[in-house]
């Protein structure tokens, strides 16, 4: 049990680094940012025409603007403490909000993509490592080596094009049935998945090589009940540790994708933040990806304890 | 079936070349039969072609008849099915033959289940028996990496016989394992035989063989040099390579204590050392002269290794302190490595690795071609790379990289564990010369006590931690 | 079995091979497209918007009448060049602090790993992505951003491999016999840790211009008129019906640098 809780705790530090990272990262952005931040608040607001000096001044006031660098720090972390991430300038929403309606649709879609990875992957992986250089594997090499080097968006676009307007089969845009889900998730999972099946693969090779491996066989197991009782859980371990290690992907992915496909979520919304300067909404949407990332970090650290009982000590 | 194994005219080749020319054996049961032989002597491919595992690179030709069942030897299809159920096979180095990801009961129950056919429940509880009968009771539910060398060694058997096999083949049993381990291997060996069964073993160690008893065989070069039973073959052996082997072993080695000790190169006093918070010995007194062999004994984990590395200076010890004679330079004080392939930079070839050290100390290269000269390290051999060269005449070029610093102390630790008996005995010979001639003092660390007898005039003997 | 891994293990030179031809024709695109190629990537001509191929534009022209073939070739050099120099930055400074962490072990190890562990605590995107918008459509917070983003990978690499490297019997052996810092580093750590630095340098360098055409493409990194590959695909895409051959070519461009760069680097170091 040592393990888990040290997983965990390791967890626990890399959120809090999460969050004073992209907390001081923003606030030194709204800092460095030329013009008027309140003049932008209040022409957020209000519209460029009819923002006024005075509106401008009132803003500056309500957010403390005209307080020193240090003053403000303070003020910018208590309000974070207290889940105050601030009104987007552009639409005048509060970002808590905005952030929790959008955490469905991007943890919808990440999950949908990580279990392409996890399921899809790793299985095609297998039966290709358990016949090294057959037709599978070589074959299923080939294809996986070319996903990867495809970059997300032009994958996305590939998928867009061929599956929704040249087949016309299921739709390039939208967020509310599930065949809307079916691209987004494709695009941002392929790339994954080609990349556990390649390490799955290795992974198969090395199992069916490994002394245990061939014991098994001079033991009286037959080859297919050696692969069944000792292939899956080692091929596991090296899978999930090669997850952990790549979920940065993911994340990153999800900034790509829900751009491409207009959906609703937090990378979308992080990158009209970042466009239109909208700092308070780029904070919040980046520190959601950074947590949504150290979670994900926590579940694959939890889950390679429990496949490798080496590791639990 | 009975539990016999014949191999008639066993005859195997790779790319033109014999590695095995015209072996015939006969496992009886009860009888145990010890093939003896050094690395390269052909004794595994014998062992390869009883269980139908010679790698496809190799031509074979002969019969192997098991039990009733016979077929050609290079017909690897032909025993498949009788692995586990006729025929068992002990692996090398059986903790890493074990699922590291399985705990131990389900990995023993394996054999009941998929060979004999019982049920999941019926198999378990077999298992558990197996397990109880080999005194591991309490480690069903662990996991091969929680296990000792030994223990791991028990399951291993336990494992290996769960699908009723009544002929048990054993490769080098005793590789990677503490000598004083080596009369548990046997009895746990000696178990299975009397179980009803018959038993094949395969070792580079005549002890082994002696404790065996029954039949012993020596190989050398692919061939059966003697055979016959172990008490003739070990102590009235006819064949000339027999009585080296026989030599090579320490207990037989001469009474070579270096008399007498020099100044003193080396004290410690109160010597404490600890590892992962563990106390592996304390208020240790030691004085090393010039000269002067001392031998360290213990089980492994003992520290030993952690007693050398302290009085080297290269750990810091929990206790006590270490004093080296003043004037002298730190590089006067060398170690030898267990496995000297580790100590060599992997890509240089050997040449440049020695002329580098040389200039170092600024030996000249004729010097040091003499040294290796008396080393009988032939010099062609120095445009390898360190991987390239056998352990034996790896060990005694690291002897002679030593050597350039001009050492008074030498921390030898386990030089000569992992080489065959005959290289042993003539690396330890090469080193006894060098420390006579030159007065260098050498701590000798090993499990075997008997060496640690023959060779050094004090032992120290470290208890487990 | 010892045979089965080695075979495994030695890796595969026909990819290795196509690899690198890969690579090598696009850096060769890179430094000789733009003296071969004549003309301006950002000059538009609007009397030929989305002209197909002629002699003039190879491979046509986009939806401002900009030779797609010039833009391509542009691009190239901008890839190519900004993903070389963010390897460099990144290189050096991680391995310098990965030997001087094994190196010095202690407090120094300590402090260096805490700052690693800090920068990965965040998807190096979204820490580029937070540079950026300092000031998007700049080269330079990008450069900056990436190279912060990725120094960290050679920092952890190096560290944990001249660690293990350093704790070897052949660098203990060659230190009691009185070699220097200087040696050990020469014929011990650094002679092991090339192939590992090499394959870190095609990932780095893949992941460089992944990362560019990817801010491009959703609008934060480099701004129009800039010749990207990303930019390109997403002016292009609303014309793909028109001009598929335009927004395919820098698709193909990317695909083909990273693929060569992947199979160059063999197995992920990680």
């Amino acid at each position: 049990m040592g393990g888990v809780v040290r997983a965990l705790l390791r967890r626990a530090v890399q959120a809090v680094l999460v969050t004073v990272l992209v907390s001081g990262l923003c606030f030194t952005l709204v800092r460095l940012l030329p013009g008027d931040q309140a003049l932008r608040v209040a022409e957020g607001r209000y519209g460029y025409d009819r923002v006024t000096t005075a509106s401008a001044d009132a803003v500056r006031a309500e957010l403390g603007l005209d307080r020193p660098a240090a003053e403000q720090f303070m003020a910018w972390v208590a309000r974070l403490a207290q889940g105050d991430l601030g009104v987007s300038l552009v639409t005048g929403d509060r970002v808590v909000e905005e952030v929790a309606y959008q955490l469905g649709h991007t943890l919808l879609l990440s999950l949908a993509a990580l279990s392409l990875a996890l399921l899809a992957g790793p299985a095609l992986g297998l039966f290709a490592g358990l016949r090294p250089g057959g037709v599978l594997d070589q074959a299923g090499m080939v294809g996986a080596a070319a996903l990867r080097a495809l970059p997300v968006f032009a994958l996305g676009i590939g998928l867009m094009l061929l599956f929704g307007v040249t087949l016309g089969w299921l739709p390039v845009a939208g967020f509310h049935a599930t065949e809307n889900l079916v691209l987004p998730a494709l695009a941002l999972g392929l790339g994954l998945a080609a990349a556990s099946a390649r390490v799955a693969r290795d992974a198969t090779v090395a199992a069916t090589s490994a002394p245990f491996f061939g014991f098994a066989l001079l033991r009286g197991l037959t080859r297919a009940q050696a692969v069944r009782q000792h292939v899956p859980r080692n091929a596991a371990v090296p899978v999930l540790a090669y997850l952990g290690v790549n979920l940065a992907l993911l994340v990153e992915g999800v900034v790509v994708v829900e751009s491409l496909f207009g959906w609703p979520g937090i990378g979308h919304a992080l990158s009209h933040a970042i466009a239109a300067r909208d700092v308070p909404m780029l904070q919040g949407t980046a520190l959601s990806l950074g947590l949504i990332f150290v979670a994900l970090n926590a579940f694959t650290d939890l889950a390679i304890l429990a496949a490798d009982p080496r590791r639990r000590g | 079936m009975t539990p016999s194994l014949t191999i008639e005219d066993l005859r195997v080749s790779a790319g033109g070349v014999a590695l095995v020319r015209g072996v015939s054996i006969r496992v009886a049961p009860g009888v145990p039969l010890t093939i003896v032989g050094e690395t390269g002597s052909g004794k595994t491919l014998v062992a390869e072609a009883a269980m139908g595992t010679l790698a496809p690179e190799l031509v074979a030709s002969g019969r192997v008849v098991l039990g009733d069942a016979a077929s050609e030897a290079g017909d690897r299809a032909a025993r498949r099915h009788l692995w586990g159920r006729g025929i068992a096979m002990l692996p090398q180095e059986p903790w890493l033959a074990l699922d590291p990801t399985m705990r131990v009961l389900p990995q023993v129950a394996q054999g009941h289940r998929f060979v004999r056919g019982l049920s999941m429940a019926e198999a378990t509880a077999r298992a558990r028996e197996d397990l109880a009968a080999l005194g591991l009771s309490g480690a069903a539910t662990r996991f091969p990496h929680q296990l000792s060398g030994g223990m791991a060694q028990r399951v291993a058997v336990a494992a290996a016989r769960a699908g009723g096999a009544p002929l048990l083949l054993a490769d080098e049993p005793t590789k990677g394992l503490d000598s004083d381990l080596r009369s548990a291997v046997v009895a746990l060996l000696r178990g299975a035989l009397l179980a009803g069964g018959s038993l094949l073993c395969i070792t580079h160690d005549v002890a082994v063989a002696r404790a065996l008893g029954g039949e012993v065989m020596v190989m050398l070069d692919g061939e059966v040099v003697e055979h016959g039973p172990a008490e003739t073959v070990l102590t009235a052996p006819s064949h000339a390579y027999t009585r080296r082997l026989l030599a090579a072993e320490p207990e037989a080695w001469a009474n070579d204590a270096i008399p007498g000790a020099g100044e003193e190169l080396l004290s410690a006093t109160s010597l404490a050392a600890e590892r992962g918070g563990r106390r592996l010995f304390e208020a240790l007194d030691l004085a090393v002269g010039a000269g002067e062999w001392v031998a360290v004994t213990g089980p492994s984990g003992c520290g030993k290794t952690t007693l050398g590395n302290v009085l080297l200076g290269l750990l810091r010890p929990a206790a006590g302190q270490v004093r080296r004679r003043a004037g002298l330079a730190r590089t006067r004080y060398q170690k030898l490595y267990q496995d000297p392939v580790a100590t060599f930079a992997p890509r240089l070839d050997l040449r440049t690795a020695l002329a580098e050290a040389a200039a170092l100390h600024g030996v000249p290269w004729s010097q040091l071609a003499a040294m290796l000269a008396r080393l009988r390290v032939p010099d062609a051999l120095l445009d390898r790379r360190p991987d390239q060269v056998s352990g034996g005449e790896l060990q005694r070029i690291a002897i002679a990289r030593a050597l350039l610093a001009d050492p008074v102390f030498l921390f030898a630790d386990e030089p000569t564990s992992r080489l065959d008996p005959i290289t042993q005995q003539e690396t330890m010979a090469a080193l006894r010369e060098v420390s006579r001639e030159r007065g260098l003092a050498v701590l000798l660390v090993t499990h075997d006590q008997a060496m640690a007898r023959k060779v050094a005039g004090r032992q120290i003997a470290l208890r487990a931690a | 079995m010892r045979g089965l891994r080695r075979i495994a293990a030695r890796g595969h030179s026909p990819a290795r091979l196509m690899g690198g031809t890969l690579v090598g024709l696009v850096v060769l695109m890179a430094i000789l497209g733009p003296l071969l190629v004549e003309g301006s990537p950002t000059r538009q001509d609007l009397s030929a918007v989305l002209d197909p191929p002629s002699a003039d534009a190879l491979l046509g022209r986009d939806h401002l009448g900009r030779s797609v073939l010039v833009r391509l070739v542009h691009a190239a050099r901008l890839s190519v060049s900004l993903g070389a120099a963010t390897v460099v930055a990144a290189a050096v400074p991680g391995i310098l602090l990965g030997l001087l962490a094994a190196w010095a072990g202690g407090w120094t190890d300590r402090v260096l790993s805490g700052l690693g562990d800090a920068v990965l605590a965040l998807p190096g995107l979204l820490l580029v992505l937070l540079v950026v918008a300092l000031a998007p459509g700049a080269f330079w917070p990008l450069f900056l951003g990436l190279s912060l983003a990725m120094w960290v990978e050679w920092f952890r690499v190096t560290r944990a491999a001249s660690g293990a490297l350093l704790a070897s019997p052949a660098v203990e052996a060659a230190r009691l016999l009185g070699f220097g810092p200087w040696h050990v580093l020469r014929r011990h750590v650094l002679p092991e840790m090339a192939p590992l630095f090499g394959t870190l340098a095609a990932f780095g360098f893949a992941g460089a211009v992944l990362a560019v055409g990817a801010l491009g493409f959703i609008g934060i990194g480099l701004r129009p008129p800039t010749a990207e590959w990303g930019l390109m695909m997403v002016e292009l895409l609303p014309h793909y019906d028109e001009a598929p051959l335009a927004m395919l070519a820098p698709a193909l461009c990317l695909f083909a640098l990273v693929l060569g760069l992947q199979l160059l680097a063999g197995r992920d170091p990680r």
